[in-house]
């Protein structure tokens, strides 16, 4: 018997609104549908209006979890198109911010999997380390989600001493706890079974659709734009990029893993060989002349593209944002199909779906 | 910072650089457009050539080819996201469902980034219970 499920826009399952239609067979899902829209706010619009500095402020706002993401991605337009060198220092603490973020972003996310795949006790134990990300965020910034770390020219908080060993005890806790949660996570029989073999996205289709981020590596493409296009201080760090071959939920899950180390790696190494020096171009408003710039940059979910064009006035021409989960949900229907209903929730959370970023 | 090269396109050289650019195994990051100041469209299409991005834009033209057979979802996407929020189409793109704007805005009408403000609150009815 064949059957249309709809699922959302608001839903237990769902954690943002979005509408999915599966066309199913008994259990099995023969086709999907996703529809988007549900969280437009206009903000490409609402950027035309505002000057540099307000844009810095509204983009932050566009998502609440890779909030820095946005603002460095702006800033690092912005100061293309005016010419501003960022002072060494400042550059590292945008890093530092940003690997923060994917930390908390990627423990954010293997919780809701947890949850999903219905292994709770695990899930509070990611968001017991997830905690800790958070109040090293705040020691940092002040703030919680939306840091405001970033100003054009730099960044607005330093980093002293005291606060950069403090960083480092609690890195080293976090890592401690991760590789415990690595080793539970590949070896426990609940996630295997639901996980292995479930939303098959090939390495065929993520290259045919456009997926970026954890999505692609997870299905064997190796693209990551700190590696491949290195932007701000990111060439001066060793590490890897996260990639694993099995193409289903189990290496999405695997690759967020491994890229939590490789992070700790990079904030360490950000930490330890902090640059002395200023942190910003002083607090100033600079004029930003007509020109073009695009900038890419590796967002916990992937490859976040700013394009921002001005006009040599007070705001900006335009400001193009695309986001990762406006390349990854494409990606949705085609892990669906041949999956069982009970699986719908989990395989549509495991591109790490973003709809408050991709909407805008 | 990534380099960054444009390069000006005309109307008829958009499917042949798609065409070339994903035989090349060259990923398409994004499509951009806006209207300018002068009421001039400008879409470029923004091909990721690591670590480079070449921008390839086309000045001037409102209807512009598709280039959804060649980059699949990549492209028919950030296509009709374009077609809903200003006044530029792709020929053979499925317009008849929406991707993020409601289906009360009209085809050609209350394309947001292009119609004021207050003309969109009266065509929606948005922003009426904030009064």
């Amino acid at each position: 018997m064949s059957y249309i499920i709809p699922i959302g826009p608001y839903h237990p399952a769902l954690e943002e609104p979005v509408h999915a239609k599966l066309y199913t067979e008994g259990e099995e899902i023969k086709d999907a549908e996703v529809f988007i829209g549900y969280n437009h706010r206009g903000i490409e619009k609402l950027a035309q209006q505002k000057n540099f500095i307000q844009t810095l402020v509204m983009v932050e706002r566009v998502c609440g979890i890779c909030s820095h993401s946005h603002a460095f991605s702006y800033a690092m337009a912005v100061e293309a198109i005016a010419n501003l060198k960022v002072p060494k220092r400042g550059q590292y603490l945008r890093v530092i911010t940003a690997e923060l973020e994917r930390l908390h972003s990627h423990y954010l996310w293997l919780g809701i999997a947890l949850h999903l795949i219905g292994h709770d006790s695990l899930f509070m134990h990611s968001w017991d380390d997830r905690e800790a990300i958070m109040d090293i965020l705040e020691e940092l910034s002040g703030n919680r989600v939306n840091y405001g770390m970033v100003c054009i020219g730099g960044s607005r908080r330093d980093v002293d001493a005291e606060k950069s060993k403090n960083i480092l005890a609690m890195l080293d806790k976090i890592e401690k706890s991760n590789l415990r949660l690595r080793d539970i996570l590949l070896s426990d029989k609940t996630v295997a079974l639901r996980t292995k073999g479930v939303g098959i996205l090939t390495t065929e289709d993520s290259l045919r659709i456009g997926a970026v981020g954890p999505q692609a590596r997870a299905s064997n493409v190796p693209i990551d734009v700190r590696k491949d296009a290195p932007y701000s201080c990111y060439d001066e760090f060793d590490f890897d990029a996260a990639v694993f071959p099995t193409c289903d939920v189990f290496s999405r899950v695997v690759v967020r893993i491994l890229e939590n180390i490789e992070s700790i790696k990079i904030i360490r190494q950000a930490l330890s060989n902090l640059p002395e020096g200023k942190i910003n171009l002083g607090n100033k408003i600079f004029k930003i002349p007509a020109g073009e710039m695009m900038v890419r940059h590796e967002a916990p979910r992937g490859q976040l593209c700013y394009k921002v064009v001005t006009n040599g006035g007070e705001t900006n021409g335009r400001v193009s944002i695309h986001v990762p989960t406006f390349k990854n949900a494409p990606t949705v229907p085609t892990m669906l199909r041949g999956n069982s209903i009970a699986d719908a929730g989990l395989i549509i959370a495991s591109i790490d779906p973003c709809f408050s970023c991709m909407d805008r | 910072m990534q380099p960054y090269e444009k390069r000006m396109i005309t109307k008829d050289e958009v499917i042949p650089t798609a065409e070339k650019m994903r035989a090349d195994g060259v990923a398409l990051a994004m499509i951009h457009a806006f209207i300018d100041d002068n009421g001039v469209p400008n879409v470029s299409y923004e091909y990721q050539m690591d670590p480079s991005i070449i921008s390839c834009t086309v000045e001037g033209e409102s209807v512009l080819p598709s280039i959804s057979a060649i980059y699949d979802l990549a492209a028919e996407w950030p296509e009709r996201e374009i077609m809903e929020l200003m006044p530029i189409t792709f020929e053979g793109v499925d317009t008849e469902k929406r991707l993020f704007m409601p289906d009360n805005m009209l085809d050609g009408q209350g394309q947001i980034l292009v119609t004021p403000m207050d003309k969109l609150k009266k065509m929606t009815g948005l922003g009426e219970d904030n009064k």
